[in-house]
C-alpha cells in the first residue's frame, strides 16, 4: 500500500522542484511561470492521490480525490498557457486564458460542491480509485483532448512550418517540447482504473519524463540533437525490457518446467539470469548505441575524424600562412560550412588580425582586425570556451543584457555562428570564426568538443610557427649584420678610391664649367650658345652628384670605422651649440626658431662629444629638411619652423632628451624603415644619403648604450627621444 | 704673379686644377709626388701649396714634416679624403692654413685659395 503512495509523493517532489528551479531562474518570464504552475498542478494531483491510496476513512479519500481532480484539471490548462508563452503567441494566450480558466473553475466547483463526476470508489490491491459517471468521461475527453491537441498543433506548426531555414535553437527547443507533450499524453493510462480495470496508475512516470524533458530544454542552451535523444531512449527501453523481461518470462511461464528440472531451488535460475543480464545490460546498451549513432551521424563522424587527424598533423607545419590556410581549408571543406576565418594576435598583443579565410560564397570581410578590448575578445577571455551564436541569442532573449547583445552584434558582423578560441595558458593567441553549416543544422556538442581539440592543437602549432618565424627573422638580421660588417671592411678600402675618382670628376667638371662661364658672354652663333647652355647644365649636375657621392662615402665610413670610444663628460648646452654650428652651412638661422629648455643643474652626459655632435647635427639636419618641406608643400599661413629641445633627468642615471620639430613628419608606412641604411625620403635623394638615422642609432645604442625613439605624425611633426647615460 | 703648387698623384687633378687657376692669372706648378714637389719648392718658392694627404711615394704629412724641418714656412692647404681625420690633427700641429675635404667643388677651392693668395699680395 505504502509503496504505491510513495512513488507518487516522490514524483511530486521531483516535478515541483523542477518547476521551482525554472521559476527562480527567471521570475519575469511568463513561460517559466506557467511551467511552474503546471508542475504545481501535477504535484497537487500526485500528493492528493498518494494520500487517497492510503488506508484512511472513506470521507477523507473522497476529499483528497476531489483535490486531486482540481490539480488534474489545471494540468492541460497551464500546459497550453506555457506552450503559448513559450512560442511567444501572446495574443492567443490573452484571448484564451480567461475563458478557459473560467471553465476550469466551474468544473472544479461542480466537483467540490455538487459531487457531480465522482459516483463511488473502486477498491484495488494498491488502493482506492474513483468511479466516475458519464459527465466526467465527456468532460475529460473533450477538455483534455481539446487543450492538449491545441498545444500540440501550435508546437507542430512551429516545428514543421516555421519559415526559418536556419534551424536555430528556438526550433530545436520546440521539437523538444513537442516530444515531451507526446510522452505526457501517455499519462492518460491513469484513466483506466476509473473504468474498473485493475491497473496501477503509473502515468506519473510519463509526467515525470514530460516535465524533465521540458525542464532540460528550458534550462540548457546547448541541446542535444533530438534524434540522439530518441535513439538513446529507444535503445534503452529495448535493452532493459529484455534484461527484465526475459527472467520474468522464465520465472512465470516456465515455472513448472523449471521445477521439474531443478527442484526446489528452481527460483535461483531466473535470479542468476537476471544478474547476468543486468550486468551485461550497460555494455549491450553502449555497443548498440555506438553502432546506431555511427549510422545516424556518419557524416559528422567522418569530418570529426578528419579534423582529429588534421589536429595531430598541424604541429609539423612551420609556415604560418600555410598552417592557417590548411586549418580554414580543412574546416570549411570537411564540415561543410559557409566559411571560416582565423584571427591571430599581433606580436604587440594589442590587436587580433584577420589572417586567413575560406568561404563558399564570395564574401567581403568587413572586419579585418579586432581590438583586445572588443566585446567578443573579452567574452572569449572570460569563458575560455567556444561561443555559439544561437545559444548567445537565446540567452539574450531569456535575460536581456547589453553584454550579450554587444557580443551577438559583433558575431553578426563577423558572420559567425561559432567562435572557437585558442589558448596557450591564459593567453588567447588566436580564434577561429565559423559560419553556419550548409545543412542548416546547429553545431552539436560533439562538434564543439572536436573543434576545441583542434583549437588547442592549433594554438601549439601557431606558437610553433611564430617561433620559426621569429627565428628566421633573427637569422635574417644576423645575416644582414654580417653583410653590413663586410661592407664596412670593404668600405674602408673602397672609399679612398671612390673618393679620389669623385674628386677628379669634380675637378674636371668644375674646370670645364669654369671655361664655359668665362667664354659664354663672347659673341657666338645661337646654336653654339644653346650647346653651351646644355653643357653648363650637365656639368652643374655632375658637380652636384659628386658632392652627393662624397657624402655617401663619408656616411659609409662613419659606421664602418672603429672610432675613439672613450666616454667623457659632455655638456648638453655646448653639444647643441656645436651641433648647430655644424649645420649652419645649410640651416638659415633666421628661417626657424630653436628653443631649448632644460632644468638648471642637469648633470653632464656620459658620452663621446664628436659622436654626439654628429648625432645632433643629423637630427637638426633632418628636422630642418622636414620643416622646409612642410613650408614648401603646405604653404600654411603663419607657419614658423620651430625646433624645441627639452631634457630631464630620469632616475637613476639617465638623461632623456626630447627634440621636437613641427615639420612634415614621417608617413606611417615609412616609419618602420627609417633606421634602415640607405633609406631616404628626402626629395629625389638629392639631399639625403639614407644613412643619418642608421648612424644615429648605431652611435647612441651601441656606443653609448642609450636609446633613440622616433614618434612621428605625418603633417604634424616629429618627436625624437634620445636617452643617454648621465655622469 | 702669385705662385701656386699643386701636389697630387692624380694626373687629372693636376691637369684640370692647373688649367683652372692659370685662367685666373696664377702661375701654377704641379708635382706628382713629394720629391718632385720638394724641388719645385726649392727652385720656385711658391706662395701656396695645395697638398694631397694620401700619395703613393710619400704622404702629404711626411712631405710637410720635411718642409717644416727645413725651416720652410710656405703656406700649405691640406686636401684630405674622408678617412684621414687622425692625420689632419697631426698636420694642424705642423702649421697649415687650411684643410679641405675631398671631393670638393672647384668653386669652393677657388674661394679658399684666392683668400689665401690675397693675403700675400
Amino acid at each position: 500500500m505504502l509503496i504505491h503512495s510513495f512513488f507518487l509523493f516522490l514524483s511530486s517532489v521531483i516535478v515541483s522542484s523542477l518547476g521551482m528551479i525554472v521559476f527562480v531562474k527567471r521570475k519575469k518570464s511568463h513561460a517559466n511561470l506557467f511551467f511552474f504552475l503546471f508542475t504545481m498542478a501535477i504535484s497537487l494531483w500526485q500528493i492528493s492521490y498518494g494520500i487517497a491510496f492510503l488506508p484512511i476513512p472513506h470521507e477523507l479519500i473522497f476529499f483528497f480525490f476531489k483535490i486531486g481532480y482540481a490539480g488534474i484539471t489545471f494540468i492541460p490548462l497551464f500546459w497550453l498557457f506555457f506552450v503559448l508563452a513559450f512560442l511567444n503567441q501572446t495574443r492567443v494566450l490573452k484571448s484564451l486564458s480567461w475563458p478557459s480558466i473560467a471553465i476550469a473553475v466551474l468544473w472544479i466547483f461542480s466537483i467540490a460542491f455538487l459531487n457531480l463526476p465522482i459516483v463511488s470508489l473502486f477498491h484495488y490491491p494498491w488502493g482506492a480509485y474513483p468511479k466516475v459517471n458519464i459527465i466526467a468521461h465527456i468532460f475529460f475527453l473533450t477538455y483534455f483532448y481539446g487543450l492538449f491537441t491545441t498545444s500540440m498543433i501550435f508546437l507542430g506548426l512551429d516545428v514543421f512550418f516555421s519559415k526559418k531555414f536556419h534551424k536555430d535553437l528556438g526550433a530545436i527547443r520546440s521539437r523538444y517540447v513537442l516530444g515531451a507533450t507526446i510522452v505526457g499524453v501517455f499519462a492518460a493510462i491513469d484513466f483506466t482504473p476509473n473504468y474498473g480495470l485493475n491497473i496501477y496508475p503509473f502515468g506519473f512516470i510519463f509526467m515525470l519524463a514530460f516535465s524533465a524533458v521540458t525542464f532540460y530544454s528550458i534550462i540548457k542552451y546547448r541541446l542535444m540533437d533530438v534524434s540522439i535523444v530518441i535513439t538513446r531512449t529507444t535503445i534503452f527501453i529495448f535493452v532493459y525490457s529484455l534484461v527484465l523481461g526475459i527472467p520474468y518470462f522464465f520465472a512465470f511461464s516456465l515455472q513448472e518446467w523449471l521445477k521439474a528440472f531443478l527442484g526446489d531451488t528452481w527460483w535461483l535460475s531466473p535470479l542468476i539470469l537476471l544478474t547476468v543480464l543486468a550486468t551485461a545490460g550497460p555494455f549491450i546498451y553502449m555497443a548498440i548505441q555506438r553502432k546506431a549513432e555511427e549510422k545516424l551521424f556518419q557524416d559528422q563522424r567522418r569530418y570529426q575524424a578528419t579534423l582529429r587527424q588534421a589536429a595531430t598533423g598541424m604541429g609539423r607545419i612551420k609556415d604560418m600562412e600555410k598552417l592557417i590556410g590548411m586549418i580554414v581549408h580543412i574546416v570549411t571543406r570537411s564540415v561543410r560550412i559557409e566559411h571560416s576565418v582565423i584571427f591571430l594576435k599581433e606580436p604587440g598583443g594589442k590587436k587580433y588580425k584577420f589572417e586567413g579565410a575560406r568561404s563558399r560564397h564570395k564574401m567581403k570581410w568587413e572586419v579585418k582586425e579586432l581590438d583586445t578590448r572588443s566585446p567578443i575578445i573579452r567574452a572569449l577571455n572570460k569563458v575560455q570556451q567556444p561561443i555559439v551564436y544561437s545559444e548567445l541569442k537565446q540567452r539574450a532573449l531569456d535575460s536581456p543584457d547589453a553584454k550579450f547583445d554587444e557580443v551577438a552584434r559583433q558575431m553578426e558582423l563577423l558572420h559567425a555562428e561559432l567562435v572557437i578560441p585558442s589558448f596557450i595558458d591564459e593567453n588567447l593567441i588566436a580564434f577561429m570564426v565559423l559560419g553556419r553549416k550548409l545543412s542548416g543544422e546547429l553545431y552539436s556538442d560533439d562538434d564543439i568538443s572536436v573543434f576545441s581539440i583542434l583549437a588547442s592543437q592549433a594554438a601549439l602549432a601557431i606558437e610553433n610557427c611564430q617561433f620559426y618565424r621569429d627565428m628566421r627573422a633573427t637569422h635574417e638580421q644576423l645575416f644582414q649584420a654580417e653583410k653590413m660588417a663586410t661592407i664596412g671592411i670593404m668600405a674602408d678600402g673602397l672609399s679612398h678610391q671612390i673618393n679620389n675618382r669623385l674628386h677628379a670628376l669634380g675637378f674636371i667638371a668644375g674646370d670645364a664649367l669654369d671655361t664655359i662661364c668665362m667664354k659664354k658672354d663672347l659673341p657666338m652663333s645661337g646654336a653654339i650658345k644653346d650647346v653651351m647652355v646644355d653643357l653648363e647644365h650637365a656639368l652643374t649636375r655632375i658637380q652636384e652628384n659628386v658632392t652627393q657621392g662624397g657624402e655617401i662615402v663619408r656616411g659609409l665610413l662613419k659606421y664602418s670605422r672603429k672610432q675613439d670610444e672613450t666616454l667623457s663628460e659632455v655638456d648638453l648646452d655646448e653639444l647643441i651649440d656645436e651641433a648647430f654650428k655644424m649645420a649652419q652651412f645649410k640651416i638659415k638661422k633666421d628661417a626657424m626658431d630653436l628653443i631649448t629648455d632644460f632644468p638648471r643643474g642637469l648633470p653632464k652626459i656620459k658620452g663621446n662629444f664628436t659622436e654626439l655632435q654628429e648625432v645632433f647635427f643629423n637630427l637638426f639636419d633632418n628636422a630642418y629638411d622636414a620643416m622646409m618641406q612642410r613650408k614648401e608643400e603646405l604653404k600654411e599661413e603663419g607657419y614658423r619652423p620651430t625646433i624645441k629641445i627639452t631634457a630631464e633627468l630620469h632616475a637613476p642615471k639617465w638623461i632623456h632628451i626630447l627634440i621636437r620639430d613641427n615639420g612634415i613628419g614621417i608617413k606611417a608606412e615609412d616609419q618602420v624603415k627609417i633606421f634602415t641604411p640607405f633609406f631616404t625620403t628626402k626629395l629625389s635623394s638629392k639631399k639625403g644619403t639614407g644613412l643619418g638615422l642608421y648612424v644615429i642609432r648605431k652611435l647612441i645604442e651601441e656606443n653609448h648604450k642609450g636609446k633613440v625613439i622616433y614618434r612621428s605624425e605625418y603633417m604634424k611633426g616629429t618627436r625624437v627621444y634620445v636617452m643617454l647615460p648621465a655622469c | 704673379m702669385p705662385k701656386l703648387l699643386i701636389v697630387d698623384d692624380e694626373i687629372d687633378i693636376r691637369e684640370f686644377a692647373k688649367n683652372f687657376f692659370q685662367k685666373r692669372g696664377i702661375q701654377v706648378f704641379t708635382a706628382g709626388g713629394g720629391s718632385e714637389a720638394a724641388d719645385i719648392v726649392a727652385n720656385e718658392r711658391p706662395d701656396l701649396i695645395l697638398l694631397d694627404v694620401r700619395m703613393e711615394e710619400m704622404t702629404g704629412v711626411e712631405f710637410l714634416h720635411g718642409l717644416r724641418e727645413s725651416e720652410d714656412k710656405t703656406r700649405v692647404i691640406m686636401v684630405s679624403g674622408v678617412e684621414d681625420e687622425a692625420i689632419v690633427t697631426e698636420a694642424e700641429n705642423l702649421g697649415i692654413v687650411g684643410f679641405i675635404h675631398k671631393p670638393l667643388i672647384l668653386g669652393e677651392l677657388h674661394k679658399v685659395v684666392m683668400a689665401e693668395l690675397e693675403k700675400i699680395v
